[in-house]
């Protein structure tokens, strides 16, 4: 037992709606008491689904419990009547799961033909959302994928593209369209629209895609050993990782090629792959050796996230844009390992594995870097402390949702995270042009600083609680504050605005460490002689 | 009270698109501001309160979950001491509430036992039902007004006054004590009042006036403990409703006040707002527990409501919002599934709904409003008047001032297991 707050992942009802919400023709019963269906709104607002999604709550009430009464039966033939879908999953929530009853017979009470009918019953208080998901999809792979004819011409399956997917449909984008200046066609993608009859045919195509350590791996194993199809898991994050991946694809394209007498797919043009045809596929190349850029190799990140992002971004950073990595981490203990092995020689210290966000946060607040990337947790941590921060994979907020196309995948996805990377940081010229004249006619920046233009305001507009949740956010002291001398307060204001907090606890620090209960002038001098600031 | 006739209510069951009684804490953590709300609970609790109620922005926020695991299932008895350490430490509540969830419901644990164990003098940690088991959404704050009574003082025999029941805002909470004031009603505060030490006395004679109408139980307990009276009147929303209120509260005062003007007055003042109301079909589908009161004053407005669902009618509690709703297809735990069948069929001009639901809706054609947000707003008594009528009009507005839309080309792709 341990007191929580937020968690990174969700529950494993999340991650079975999250595939079965993205398919066709399939519906998930919870069986659950009242509100377990909360998760419903995460599709509805964030995806801002224009239809129901096909989730339905068989309520469990104590009075059924205390007299032995199931509307599973009943709400199941409520559900076939209704939306007639192909196959219902059921699923129990977590107090449910305690109850130890037999899905399988009560569902059969149904009336409804067992083929229809999938019980997944996971245990929900050591699988979660990612897991559940990757398990769930691999299930029904499992249960439809048939061996068939080859396709006659290259096709790939895109696998593991699910609902609520950090920028999903932008990432989807961007490899339809490398796939397209190919030449390669998509069989499936799954389970991101797919129908139970698109998981059939998944074994026509070539080759499995799938990118994402979390979800989709599983199935991709399953189908390179059962039907002997090739896979790609790398995640073309990067410009490098892009252009390695499309070698990858092609040689293992044309192997399958050769066999058929298909001619091979020759790499075309790098510029055929640029939003028009006919320039570089990507600025990055450029960007990170332009003079501006330099400054970048004194920036410090660290990254935090789920394994395919985290993986991606400190490479990414560090091989790409040349900064320096201080720490990473993840809060998928499932996948640490991988994450490890991948970012051997990356890290100048153990991989961080942890669930709770209070000690990423600390981390962050001890280290100070220039730029973390991270999760919505990170966000807010780093909003306290004024540290740059970019999201770079879920949990998410609604503002992580959006319209435009921000893939992270391929040549657009690259040049998407640089730029984000760009303005989360403070910038090289400029910062010279701070440091050197101070705070002149920067001060009113920073009751800003706080909030950067793309900050989710606490009201979102989304009918979340928040906006008055919000009013009331009350600063917190922190314990055993150390007082500052008023002239102390006013040399730090000389100090540009957006290292002023690093520079008060720094000196905060070395004041404490002198045995001084307050900084005064002398002890903020002895601080940036002996700090170097 | 009983009614005076027998209303139906028609109840059904089932798939019911809304939250567990754990909601209540996104309000009650910041109405009550020296208290913590702790839920005993899972994963899915601190996944509900994170993600429906979009509440991950606080720092460090009055309210978290004691993390049941896998390894807790085993033991007798959750052990919380060291929890309850920790946000002493880290809170210094006054008070600490805790909350009961479904997992531990169904493992039977003794909340009223382990809260007693846990509480001091100092720090009193109260019990508070809220599992999905037994209650909805915002029938769990019944549940901390309940336990918030041992707290409230004995108000001595004589001392007539009125004590307000349920949590609004600051804001609201003055207008309603000015107005009763105006009234010659004495006012002895509200259950509950914005500190833990600040809750109101209660006695024989003592008037309970409730302010919200999911309520009912805590109404029942402080008759039966204190003797105290409950005022049954319509709910304080809407010129009808406000006007039935304090006259019937000023007659139980002794105070007679005829407020026939006022209420005309407040009619007047939202006439082009109940003129784009009259004759519109209306539905709401069933979440807050506020939509007796919301029915009955778009029907007041001459809407036609076509479906007024609800999660929970206490037939005596709500009785004078029935009668009013007399001729109204109320409801009671719709079924989802039935509701967007009569939904199809009969084609509403708006639709109240959860957040669940909403989207969906509109992109079957439908223009809604999200119940959740009568919660969020001042529409009590004579100054939420326009506030209230205006959420009513404004998204029908809205959809009159957007260009036509082509479903079939804009919404394409937006939900591929849709299509």
């Amino acid at each position: 037992m341990r007191l929580a707050f937020w968690l990174y992942e969700g529950t494993a009802l999340h991650g079975i709606s999250r595939v079965t919400n993205s398919m066709k023709g399939v519906h998930t019963v919870y069986h659950a008491p009242q509100g377990d269906d909360y998760i419903t709104a995460t599709y509805t607002m964030l995806e801002r689904t224009p239809q129901f999604p096909g989730l339905s709550i068989s309520v469990v009430r104590g009075r059924d419990l205390a007299q032995g009464v199931s509307r599973l039966p009943a709400t199941l033939q409520q559900v076939d009547h209704h939306y007639n879908p192909e196959l219902i999953v059921i699923a129990p929530s977590c107090s449910t799961a305690l109850l130890q009853e037999d899905l399988h017979q009560l569902a059969a009470h149904s009336g409804l033909p067992q083929e229809k009918i999938l019980v997944y019953a996971l245990n929900p208080f050591r699988v979660s959302e990612n897991e559940a998901a990757d398990g769930l999809l691999t299930e029904l792979v499992k249960r439809y994928a048939v061996a068939q004819e080859k396709t006659r011409q290259p096709s790939v399956n895109l696998i593991g593209f699910t609902s609520l997917g950090f920028h999903l449909r932008a990432n989807l984008t961007s490899l339809r369209r490398m796939l397209q200046t190919l030449g390669i066609a998509v069989n499936v993608v799954a389970p991101w629209g797919a129908s139970i009859d698109d998981l059939r045919k998944l074994p026509a195509a070539w080759l499995n895609i799938a990118p994402y350590r979390e979800i989709g791996t599983t199935a991709a194993e399953y189908l390179a050993e059962t039907f002997d199809m090739p896979a790609l898991y790398e995640a073309p994050i990067g410009v490098e990782p892009t252009l390695a991946w499309l070698r990858s694809l092609i040689e293992k394209l044309n192997t399958a090629g050769a066999e058929r007498g298909v001619p091979p797919i020759i790499m075309p043009k790098m510029h055929e792959f640029s939003l028009d045809g006919q320039s570089a596929p990507s600025g990055v190349p450029w960007f990170a050796r332009t003079a501006d850029m330099e400054s970048f190799s004194n920036k410090r990140a660290f990254v935090f996230g789920d394994a395919t992002h985290t993986v991606a971004l400190v490479k990414f950073l560090h091989d790409e844009l040349g900064m320096q990595i201080i720490g990473a981490g993840t809060y998928l203990e499932r996948h640490a390992d991988w994450v490890r092995k991948e970012l051997e020689g990356y890290l100048p210290g153990a991989l961080i594995v942890t669930d709770k966000f209070q000690d990423v946060a600390q981390i962050i607040d001890d280290q100070m870097p220039d730029l973390v990337c991270g999760t919505q947790m990170e966000r807010h941590s780093c909003r306290k402390l004024d540290v740059p921060c970019m999201v770079v994979c879920p949990p998410t907020h609604i503002e992580n949702h959006l319209l435009g196309y921000y893939p992270f995948f391929g040549f657009d996805g690259a040049d998407v995270i640089a730029d984000r990377v760009y303005l989360s940081c403070k910038l090289g010229l400029e910062k010279h042009l701070i440091d050197f004249f101070g705070d002149a006619g920067l001060e009113y920046e920073e009751s800003e600083a706080s909030s950067s233009p793309e900050e989710p305001q606490p009201s979102d507009g989304n009918g979340h609680l928040s906006p008055e949740v919000a009013a009331d956010v009350v600063p917190i002291a922190e314990e055993g504050e150390m007082k500052w001398s008023d002239e102390a307060e006013t040399m730090l204001k000389k100090v540009p605005f957006f290292v002023r907090k690093k520079v008060r606890k720094n000196t905060e620090t070395f004041a404490r460490g002198n045995g001084d209960s307050m900084v005064s002038v002398e002890v903020f001098r002895q601080a940036k002689e002996s700090l170097g600031g | 009270m009983q009614l005076s006739r027998d209303i139906q209510v028609i109840k059904e069951d089932n798939v019911t698109h809304s939250f567990c009684g754990l909601a209540c804490v996104g309000w009650m953590y910041q109405k009550i501001k020296d208290s913590f709300f702790l839920v005993l609970g899972t994963h899915t609790c601190a996944h509900f309160l994170q993600n429906a109620l979009g509440m991950m922005i606080f720092a460090k926020p009055r309210f978290g979950i004691a993390l049941m695991e896998e390894g807790d299932l085993s033991k007798n008895e959750p052990t919380l001491e060291e929890i309850i350490r920790e946000i002493k430490a880290d809170h210094n509540p006054s008070v600490i509430f805790l909350l009961s969830s479904c997992t531990p419901e169904v493992m039977k644990v003794d909340f009223k036992g382990l809260a007693h164990t846990l509480s001091t003098d100092d720090v009193p940690v109260l019990f508070v039902p809220a599992s999905g088991l037994v209650y909805n959404f915002t029938q769990a704050e019944d549940s901390v007004l309940s336990a918030l009574v041992p707290f409230c003082p004995v108000a001595p025999a004589g001392q007539k006054s009125v004590v307000f029941l349920g949590s609004v805002n600051d804001v609201t909470a003055d207008d309603l004590r000015a107005e009763a004031e105006a009234l010659g009603i004495s006012v002895g505060g509200f259950l509950p009042e914005s500190r833990f030490d600040k809750m109101p006395a209660i006695g024989p004679d003592t008037v309970l006036a409730p302010i919200q109408p999911y309520l009912s139980r805590v109404a029942v307990k402080l008759a039966r403990e204190r003797g105290a009276s409950v005022l049954h009147s319509l709910f304080p929303f809407g010129p009808d409703g406000t006007r039935a209120f304090w006259e019937d509260l000023a007659r139980e005062f002794g105070i007679t006040v005829d407020l026939r003007d006022r209420e005309k007055a407040a009619w007047e003042k939202i006439r082009n707002q109940t003129e784009l109301l009259k004759g519109k079909k209306v539905f709401l589908t069933a979440d807050t527990m506020m939509e007796l009161p919301l029915a009955r004053f778009l029907h007041s407005a001459g809407a036609d409501v076509v479906e007024c669902s609800s999660a929970y009618i206490n037939k005596k509690f709500h009785a004078r919002e029935l009668e009013a709703l007399d001729g109204v297809r109320v409801v009671e735990q719709p079924n989802f599934h039935r509701q967007l069948e009569d939904v199809r069929r009969i084609q509403p001009d708006l639709i109240i709904t959860s957040l669940m639901t909403a989207n969906p809706f509109v992109g079957n054609g439908f223009v809604v409003k999200w119940s959740m947000e009568f919660m969020l707003m001042s529409i009590h008594s004579w100054s939420g008047v326009v506030t209230l009528a205006n959420m009513f009009v404004s998204p029908l507005q809205r959809r009159s001032k957007l260009p036509a839309f082509d479903r079939e080309v804009w919404l394409e792709g937006v939900m591929p297991s849709a299509e």
